[in-house]
């Protein structure tokens, strides 16, 4: 079981507490429901979404653009670069790397697309690119708090992305959380519930055999051991329950008796992919070594879309700390492999998503936190470049095969049609019904919106 | 923490704000009037009965009986000590028929040291404790603050020299104030503090934790809300301005005396280290030197083959800049070395990274000093809280601060002389209303650290300027206070009310607010860990010490660099010792504490959620804690309960709950058991923890 890593922990309790206003919400009367209620009409939706489910994912560590999906020519290779405030502040001449990588044109629009990317080509037509992103940290840490928190630093403690959707939105499904996440993230701060709550944070999900923590029997226990004992724990907690009946907080406990009954069959349930048709499991590369964790995981983002889970954020390279994978300082070939783990997969479910007409209401977004400098850092490798990189949306009314924003000619800064990070949140919530504008809650007496910097929604690559 | 209940009010203020109108005239705020002592009845009864009397008189409220003796012990230890009782506690209460004996057990778990690690807990949440936050510098003996409060509640430290010392311990005849001055330190990332921020929080935390009024607004502006201006949190900000950390070197003569050698000893292996892995890089260095080259314009290689003696000063910097390319980087090691070498080289690393991380330290303690060059310095506002931007110079001051103040001296005393005086508003108002809601699970005002606009009203506010009043004419003493509280008639009812009266106080008074019975609630997460560990024995009361890690943080990062040292392995102490905090690039969350609701410290937490979830069932159904204690329970009831299956069910029940089973419960109980073999026994011990009563405090 992978839920006793560092980072179940701040998911668990985003769980908890998203469970506690599914399930305790009735129980505690009209004092929650209430609240719950005047809450969320405070926030939204502002007017009919397009988008039921997003699916981001966090390509963590940093993917270098110009060698994935911003081609740049050689015509600066080997030219000394000055670095200043490429390298964290620090100033700097370095060359300009050789790109070997090969790009081809995809699809009717033609959109070129790394070599490494051989089935994401394959289903260009519905990818906007934005080539234009931009943020101001160049840390791993720092640029994982802008990129989910469209905030710098932890100063206010400022909710992830996903924890407003589900803060503005509520829950669709009550014995599912509304914002889950699967893989490690580089950061907490991925995850983070912020002043939002612990209940609005990511709750942990795995594509193995146990979604959720604590959902299998401890080693030794039989289910119909099990059974026998819960039938006598119902028997020596009912005189309890039944004086307390009047309490809320009891009486929330027996729902919860239930739910984590639910849990233990619907968990597994979820997880079950066996009733998948094959030709769907190979669409993803299910069972093939190089693709079958992240296929699992796109495949299981899709089943939670299904299901109404309203923020699915999927992070690969995420270490749990360190750097994230993607941090190709020492050579950019080693991105080779992380595209390979991901590329089938995210095609896959994009396909999947297409061919069971879910497309439309599903936004998937595909991320990292900065990009790489066209300069070299060690040899072959590349530092984190915050001034200019490609971030890309398929799905959820974006418009498909259309590239937006660039960069300038050797790949280093915005040069047209900046978008600070904040603008790609900005869409997000306009698909799903959201005016960022309107987004704003009041913690200790101050007042806080989600998003203060950009543009606002990329409405160039809505359609 | 309740952080977000007041903003259905807000949303409309922050509507009304947006379309440029004004929020309606504002009537003068409750809690900044003086506080009126009510009148009470000269009798015997308990005031506070008295004025919760009157409420349930208002409301036609009729009111609960009094819980049973067993139920009665219970609550008073689980809220005194965090700790459930003994069998031996239990008997000796139940036996004893004196007038007294409820009194009696009150003084005695007063007496507790374990008192001082329950109350501490709570006031750490609300004064931000933690172990670790985004590499805070107090970092390395921070918990002796946290054991400071410990002790200072345990010889109940009157509440305004508690105060005092959180504000200005540095200043403080008693020789270990300081220690409480972590609350001030906690806050920088720097010696030099750069950032001001040991400032800038200090405003927010002590108007938070002592003033119930949150400032945090007019760093940039005027509060929207409250009657702060933005000129009076940069007028309280220049309270602290001349603050300093300042490092206290906590080693004793010997340790001081012996480091040097300690010191050297490690220099030594770490030359040792180095030589070997010169061994094994050394011969590859010209290639890959050789092999960078390449990559070079051939002007910047010629600068890099020249003897480094006879670059200029301007080639040397061309060697700078290229050198991040040119210098060979372990992963290129790696590619070069032969496979037995690659083994070596990585074994080398490992070994030279420990013991970077293992550098002998000396233990020291973080607290603050008032720089006098900082003082002497002007103090202005920052433009919209930007330091770049200074705005107008302001005098040291406060938010309500009455006129003509004179700052002579440390700044802060002034500050505290009119914090901590009898007939500020606020002062015990607020410390009494945190009390109150540890003892009963809900203040008399429902924010307890916001008593301005955007709080709630207190239910009874004439208990709450009793309480205050009281607590003034007590000196501040905590612990009459909770002696006070937990005797009056309302702490003794029971929660387990007929049908009838629910129904008859239904209308007016549904949520209990005003204390008609009993507000039985979900313990808290250390509590139930404490009392999980307790009943199965394994529970190591000492007090004091470095936090232990919790068994799911990761090692290697808690282990990493300039950790090393700050973590004790006795993980089966109390839960307050178990490490928390927060990392930007690592959850230091334990599991168990999060699930139960449990904060990291880095902003305080007023008042802890009480969440009940399927994943905190979970938990305990399946969870490692629980496994683990199953086991030692069930041995503990084989050894100590008397022979047969019905002994160990009546032990069992006595040493988790408290209490004997009802004949129903025994007969459930022994149909499982059987004849309590030990994989029964064990079961049987797994339903008591997870038993609802079990983390309920009743």
């Amino acid at each position: 079981m992978t839920f006793s890593n560092s980072l179940s922990a701040a998911g668990r309790r985003a769980f908890l507490r998203r469970m506690s206003f599914g399930v305790t919400g009735a129980a505690l009367g009209t004092l929650w429901a209430e609240d719950e209620k005047i809450l969320r009409a405070g926030a939204g939706p502002h007017f009919p979404a397009k988008v039921k489910s997003v699916i981001f994912l966090f390509m963590c560590g940093g993917v270098s653009a110009m060698d994935t999906f911003d081609p740049k020519d050689n015509k600066w290779a080997g030219k000394m670069l000055d670095t200043i405030n490429g390298n964290n502040g620090k100033p700097q001449l370095r060359p300009v790397l050789h790109n070997p990588r090969v790009f081809k044109p995809y699809g009717k629009s033609g959109t070129p697309v790394c070599e490494w990317f051989p089935h994401i080509g394959g289903v260009i037509d519905d990818i906007a690119m934005v080539r234009s992103m931009y943020c101001h940290d160049a840390g791993h840490f720092q640029a994982c708090w802008e990129m989910s928190t469209g905030k710098r630093n932890r100063v206010f403690d400022h909710p992830a992305l996903g924890a407003w959707t589900g803060y503005a939105l509520g829950s669709a499904n009550r014995n599912l959380p509304t914002f889950v996440n699967m893989g490690k993230p580089s950061s907490p701060a991925q995850l983070t519930g912020g002043y939002l709550g612990g209940q609005e944070g990511a709750t942990p999900f795995e594509a193995g055999e146990t979604p959720l923590a604590n959902l299998k029997l401890p080693v030794g226990t039989t289910r119909a051991e099990r059974d026998r004992q819960m039938e006598t724990l119902a028997r020596l907690n009912r005189e309890f329950h039944e004086q307390h009946v009047f309490d809320a907080e009891v009486a929330s406990r027996v729902r919860s008796y239930e739910l984590a009954g639910t849990l233990q069959t619907a968990g597994p349930e979820l997880v079950d992919f066996s009733k998948e048709p094959e030709h769907v499991r190979e669409m993803y590369g299910v069972d093939e070594p190089e693709t079958d964790e992240f296929g699992r995981q796109m495949l299981l983002a899709r089943r939670l879309a299904e299901r109404g889970v309203r923020f699915i954020q999927v992070c690969h390279g995420g270490a749990g700390g360190g750097n994230g994978k993607w941090d190709s300082h020492d050579d950019v070939a080693d991105h080779a492999p992380l595209a390979r783990q991901t590329d089938k997969p995210i095609a896959g479910l994009i396909r999947d998503l297409k061919q069971r007409g879910m497309l439309d209401s599903t936004m998937v977004v595909w991320a990292t936190e900065f990009g790489r400098t066209p300069y070299s850092q060690n040899n072959l490798g590349r530092d984190h470049n915050p001034h200019g990189f490609t971030c890309w949306l398929a799905g959820g009314g974006v418009k498909g095969g259309i590239v937006h924003g660039a960069t300038d000619e050797i790949g280093h800064k915005v040069a047209e049609k900046p978008q600070y990070v904040t603008d790609l949140q900005a869409t997000v919530l306009h698909q799903m019904g959201l005016d960022y504008k309107r987004m704003s809650v009041i913690v200790n007496g101050r007042p806080f919106h989600l998003i203060e910097e950009g543009t606002g929604p990329i409405r160039a690559i809505l359609g | 923490m309740k952080r977000i209940r007041t903003a259905p009010l807000a949303l409309l203020l922050a509507a009304l704000t947006m379309s440029g109108q004004q929020p309606p005239a504002k009537p003068p705020l409750w809690s900044l009037r003086p506080v009126v002592r009510p009148e009470v009845p000269a009798n015997d009864a308990n005031p506070i009965d008295a004025l919760i009397a009157r409420k349930h008189q208002q409301k036609g409220l009729r009111v609960a009986g009094r819980a049973d003796k067993a139920t009665l012990l219970r609550r008073l230890h689980l809220d005194l000590t965090g700790l459930p009782p003994t069998p031996a506690a239990l008997d000796q209460f139940l036996n004893d028929s004196s007038p007294n004996a409820y009194a009696k057990v009150v003084d005695k778990l007063l007496a507790d040291p374990q008192h001082g690690v329950r109350y501490a807990r709570h006031w750490l949440d609300v004064l931000g404790y933690a172990d670790v936050d985004e590499g805070m510098l107090a970092e390395s003996g921070i918990y002796h603050w946290r054991d400071w409060v410990i002790k200072s509640l345990n010889r109940d430290l009157p509440y305004n020299q508690f105060v005092r010392a959180h504000i200005a311990g540095d200043l403080s005849p008693r020789a270990d104030d300081f220690f409480a001055t972590g609350f001030l330190t906690r806050a920088a990332h720097s010696p030099a503090d750069g950032a001001e921020d040991i400032a800038f929080n200090a405003v927010e935390k002590v108007s938070t934790a002592f003033m119930a009024m949150s400032t945090g607004c007019a760093k940039c502006h005027d509060h929207m809300y409250d009657p702060i201006l933005q000129r009076d949190y940069y007028a309280m900000k220049a309270l602290f301005d001349p603050l300093l950390p300042e490092k206290k070197n906590l080693a004793t003569a010997d340790e001081i005396l012996r480091h040097e050698e300690v010191l050297e000893r490690w220099r030594a292996q770490q030359n040792v280290i180095q030589a070997r892995m010169d061994v094994l890089t050394k011969p590859y260095e010209k290639q890959i030197f050789e092999e960078r080259m390449t990559f070079l314009p051939k002007d910047v290689e010629a600068v890099f083959r020249k003897d480094p003696k006879l670059r200029t000063v301007a080639e040397q910097e061309i060697v700078t800049r290229y050198n991040t390319v040119v210098a060979p980087d372990a992963r290129k090691f790696r590619d070069v070395m032969k496979p037995h070498e690659t083994v070596l080289y990585e074994w080398t690393r490992k070994g030279q990274t420990e013991l970077r991380r293992d550098a002998p330290t000396l233990p020291v303690f973080w607290t603050v000093r008032a720089d006098a060059s900082r003082a002497a310095q002007k103090n202005n506002i920052y433009l919209g809280g930007d330091r770049t931007k200074k705005g107008d110079e302001v005098q040291p001051g406060f938010p309500f601060a009455p006129k003509d103040l004179k700052f002579e001296g440390d700044r802060r005393q002034v500050f505290l002389n009119w914090l901590t005086a009898g007939d500020n508003p606020l002062f015990a108002r607020v410390a009494v209303n945190r009390l109150w809601q540890w003892h009963f699970g809900e203040g008399i005002a429902g924010s307890p650290s916001d008593f301005g606009r955007t709080g709630q009203m207190p239910t009874n506010p004439e208990l709450l300027d009793w309480l205050a009043s009281e607590f003034v004419a007590r000196g501040y003493s905590m612990k009459a206070m909770h002696r006070l509280i937990v005797t009056s008639e309302a702490y003794q009812r029971t929660g387990v009310v007929t049908k009838e009266l629910q129904a008859a106080n239904a209308a007016a008074d549904a949520n209990n607010r005003h204390l008609w019975k009993f507000p039985a609630r979900r313990l808290e997460a250390e509590a139930i860990r404490d009392s999980v560990l307790a009943v199965s024995g394994k529970l190591d009361t000492a007090i004091g010490g470095m936090s232990f890690r919790g068994s799911d943080i990761n090692e290697r990062r808690v282990m990493s660099a300039t950790r090393t040292g700050y973590y004790d392995t006795r993980d089966t102490r109390r839960g307050i010792y178990m490490g928390r905090g927060s990392d930007a690039s690592m959850n230091m969350m334990p599991a168990f504490l999060t699930t139960f609701d449990a904060e990291d410290g880095h902003a305080p937490c007023a008042r802890r959620e009480r969440s009940i979830t399927a994943p905190q069932v979970l938990y305990l159904l399946n969870g490692e804690l629980t496994q683990v204690a199953s086991r030692d329970l069930a041995e503990r009831l084989f050894l100590e309960a008397g022979p047969g299956a019905a002994a160990k069910v009546d032990y069992g029940y006595k040493l988790v709950l408290g209490r004997a089973p009802s004949a129903t419960e025994r007969d459930a109980a022994l149909s499982y058991l059987g004849k309590a073999e030990p994989a029964q026994l064990t079961g049987f011990a797994w339903m008591l923890l997870n038993l609802s009563e079990f983390v309920f405090l009743p």
